[in-house]
Order: C-alpha cells, then structure tokens, then sequence
C-alpha cells in the first residue's frame, strides 16, 4: 500500500474509534456531570443508583445506629427494594429475629409494634 | 523507542499484581501490604504511560476516556450491583474475601470467585471508604494487561483496528462493573497465548519463559474473573489435547499442558471452600438432569437458544468479519483451533440453557447477549489477527 493509502486507512480508523466511544459515553454509559466532580466523595452517585426508599433506609438506620433490621413481608416481597436495601445497607445486616422491622410507610403496622421513625416512604419499627 | 518486550513485560507485572490482590486477601495479609501491592499496579500504569507516551498513544489515549467515563457513572445495573460490587463492598468491610462463607445474601450468588470484586475492595482500601461509584474503575484496569499485551503483536493501525474491535465487542462492558467483557478480552488473549504456545510454527514463542509466565496469569485471571471462564479455559485445553493428539505430537507437548493446567488450582479450591460451606451452584447441582431431559426433544427449544445466541448483531458481523479473513488468508491450523474452541463453547451454551433452573426465556433474554461476546471478540480478534501479516498488493 502506498503511503497516502496507509495515512488514510490510519485516520479512517482513529474517527472509528472516536465516533464507537462517543456513542458508548453519550448513549450507553449513564454518565452524569455531577458525579464526575466529585467521585471519589462518600455520597457520590447514590441518587443515580438507588430509589428513594433505599437511600432512606440508610440514613434511618445511619440516624438510629443500629446493626441489623429486619424488613416487612411487603417489602421482602419487592425484589428491588429487599435486594438494594440489603446491599446498599451493608455492613449493617438483614436479620430475621431482629425487632428493628421496616414497613412501607402505606402498610399496615401490628399492635406489637412501635414506631421509632417515619420518614417519608417507610417506618422503623419496634416489634 | 521502547525496550524490546516493553509491552510483554508490563502486562505480565500487571496481570500478576491483580492475582497477587487475590492471594493477599485469601491469606489475610494486613491491609498495608494489600494497598502497597494496589500502589505499585498504578505506579506500573504510570511507568506504561510515561515511556515514550507516542509509542502507543491510542490505547493511551481512548483509555483516559474509559477511566472518565467510569468515573462518571453510578453502579445501577443489577448484576453490577447485586453480585461484584455487593461482593467487593463485603471484601472491603469485612476484609476477607472468605467472608461469603456465611452466604449471607444468597441472591448474589456467593459461590462466583471474586477476582475483581478483590481488586475493587483493595481500590476501596487504598481510597480508605465505598462509594457508588470509584470501586468500579478497578474493573476497567483490569482490562490493561490484556489491552497491553496485544500491542505486541499488533501495532499502529492494526492495534486501532483491534481497539475498534474491542469498542465494539465489549462497549459499556469496559467500565459498568460487570464482569462479562473482562471473561470475553482474558478469553480471547488466553486463546491466543496457547495458540502461540502449541501452535505456531516458530519456536520463538515455545522457547520463553516470559510467555508461559503470561500464559500462567491470564489462566488463571480467566478462571476466578467468572464461572464461564472456567468451561472456557477448559475448552482451550480440551481442543488443543485433540488437535495434538490428531497431529500426533502430544508426547511433545504433554508436559506443557499439564504444567499450564495447575492454573486451574486456585478456582478449584474456591469452588471446594463454597462446597464446603454448603454454597451451592444454582446451575450444576442435582436437578440438572430434571430440568434438561423435559427440554431435549423439543425443537422449539433450540431454535430460541439459536434465536439468542446467533442473531446477535455483533456475534454475525464478527463472524462474517472472521470468515472473510479466513477466506482471505487461509490459515488451517489456526482456522481449526478456533472453529473447534466455537463449536465446544457453543456446545456447552446450548447444555446449559437447556439445563437452566430459571425461567427458560427469562434465561436467554437476560443473559445471552452478554455470554455471546466472548465468541464475537474470539472470531474478531483472530480474524484480525489472521490478517495481520497480510499484504495487500496493487
């Protein structure tokens, strides 16, 4: 191939390459300005990742310092929210006998029960 | 210029930093060794970058881009989420990466090794907490060796043609904290190290340490990256053993193989520490035969396996891609190993949907997709590769 062929063939394939990241960061990535400012910060991309419910789940349980909750049989029910709830929580842990429940701030609490927080999606319970 | 196997060495001192992660945290080493271990991978990124920056700025170059974009996006999807980054996020509180013995969380499949949720983990170490976001990016350097290592072999153009490749193959796959472009790239460069090591005519490759030494790292980085590693780095074997024996030149051989195949020990002796702590395989237990001997004879079944597998936009283009440069330059050998190393995986893709325990379309739909790069990166890159030292004359 001749010189000006190789230069060509060359560039043709930088602007490929260009125009496939382009179209990976601008279409496919979920790229958002305001967490690349601060990345590495604690908080960073949460509002992004999660629901609203899982955040809250995490700055009650933050608020009340505990170490492990237990979730209603509506919640457990949700896959998302049990799933993320538990991931985004660790290393404070799900626990079957623990009397910390969360319910739904809709769902109906038991007699044995008290309420220690309500936020805006769902309560802590006592039970 | 650079020194000769500038490129080889580099991606070998990487490659065997992110196993080394590994078996610091296996053995409870104190944190300090592990993020010093961490330090002298990024100083080693450093060292790549910084000698003669125009030797290979692309990957250079685009990379930076990768590690921007990583550094930009929270880890929402599930997989992502729910098996790596949980199981990093457990390695960095609990500082073991023994802990999922409890199988807490049963969800996020415990029993998947934990390669690069170990190097996240040490990221998050070195960083001093978690976040959403910053873990991910270790996953995005594990991709350095392998994008290295083909430098070597592949220069100026044809290494921008590969990038495209990989662009295309793996996309978000580079920096998303998922695991499955990590199995196609080690896959596909582990495929190419045995086809150097057993197959090509020169000796110049058989004869160096260096090679083995690689071809030892991305083994076994193959094996613990995910489960499919494993039935693939089994394939590699299975179909060089056949084409040795064939050609008749096993006893040569031989000695080679079963040295390469202790690559296989630590996977081995993670799967042994799941067993014993009753965390099973949601694929390969018991109920394998319940759920594939209804499934056999229906046709319509293998027609939605093929559906998924096959009509793939990227497997066709990489397989049309592969067919032309095999017609252009007809290398047997080489077009056998592949062929046989697709056939076998096919084969094996094939048992295991028909063997799935979960919903059979929800299976194919969520994940076929994803498992089929590993093929279309092979046939890509060994079609390039084919073409590599091909002239084109006028």
């Amino acid at each position: 191939m001749t010189e000006v062929k190789i230069k060509k063939f060359k560039f043709f394939f930088i602007i490929l390459c260009v125009i496939q990241l382009f179209y990976i960061f601008h279409f496919r990535s979920g790229f958002k300005y305001e967490i690349i400012k601060n990345p590495f910060n604690e908080n960073a991309g949460i509002s992004y990742a999660l629901s609203a419910e899982v955040i809250e789940a995490n700055s009650i349980l933050k608020k009340q310092k505990v170490t492990d909750f237990n979730l209603s049989e509506g919640l457990k029910k949700d896959t998302y929210l049990y799933q993320r709830i538990i991931e985004f929580n660790y290393p404070i842990r799900i626990n079957e006998s623990s009397k910390l429940i969360f319910f739904l701030y809709a769902e109906d609490i038991p007699n044995t029960c008290k309420v220690i927080e309500t936020g805006k999606y769902l309560k802590l319970t006592q039970c | 210029m650079i020194k000769k196997n500038f490129h080889e060495k580099i991606a070998l001192v990487l490659s065997f930093l992110i196993l080394n992660n590994y078996l610091l945290l296996s053995l409870n080493f104190p944190q300090l060794l592990i993020k010093i271990n961490f330090l002298i991978f990024l100083v080693t990124v450093l060292v790549f970058y910084s000698k003669n920056f125009f030797e290979n700025p692309f990957l250079k170059i685009f990379f930076l881009f990768i590690i921007f974009i990583s550094l930009g996006t929270p880890t929402f999807e599930w997989d992502a989420r729910s098996i790596w980054l949980f199981h990093a996020k457990r390695i960095f509180y609990d500082q073991s990466i023994f802990s999922i013995g409890d199988n807490y969380a049963a969800f996020s499949h415990n029993e998947y090794s934990s390669l690069a949720p170990a190097f996240a983990s040490s990221l998050a170490f070195l960083v001093g907490h978690w976040n959403e976001v910053f873990p991910k990016l270790s996953f995005s350097l594990m991709f350095l060796p392998p994008l290295i290592l083909t430098y070597a072999f592949l220069k100026d153009t044809q290494y921008l043609i590969f990038l495209s490749i990989v662009f295309f193959t793996i996309g978000k796959f580079l920096f998303n904290g998922w695991t499955d472009g990590l199995v196609a790239i080690y896959f596909g460069l582990s495929a190419f190290l045995m086809y150097l090591l057993f197959f090509i005519d020169t000796n110049f490759f058989k004869n160096r340490l260096l090679f083995y030494l690689l071809a030892f790292c991305f083994f076994i980085s193959l094996t613990l990256i995910k489960n499919e590693g494993i039935a693939l780095l089994f394939i590699l074997f299975a179909t060089t053993f056949i084409i040795k024996l064939y050609k008749g030149q096993l006893g040569k051989d031989i000695s080679k193989l079963v040295f390469l195949s202790i690559s296989f020990l630590p996977v081995i002796f993670w799967k042994f520490f799941c067993y014993s702590k009753g965390i099973g395989d949601y694929y390969i237990n018991t109920n394998i035969l319940l759920n594939l001997l209804p499934r056999l004879d229906d046709l319509n079944n293998y027609k939605l396996i093929s559906y998924f597998l096959f009509l793939n936009e990227k497997f066709l283009i990489a397989l049309i891609f592969f067919l032309l440069s095999f017609w252009i330059k007809l290398d047997k050998e080489l077009f056998s190993f592949i062929f046989i190393v697709t056939a076998m995986y096919i084969f094996i893709l094939f048992f295991i949907y028909l063997s799935t325990p979960f919903d059979f379309y929800w299976q194919l739909d969520s994940t076929a997709a994803r498992v089929i790069k590993s093929l279309s990166f092979l046939l890509a890159f060994f079609g390039l590769y084919n073409l590599s030292n091909y002239k084109i004359s006028y």
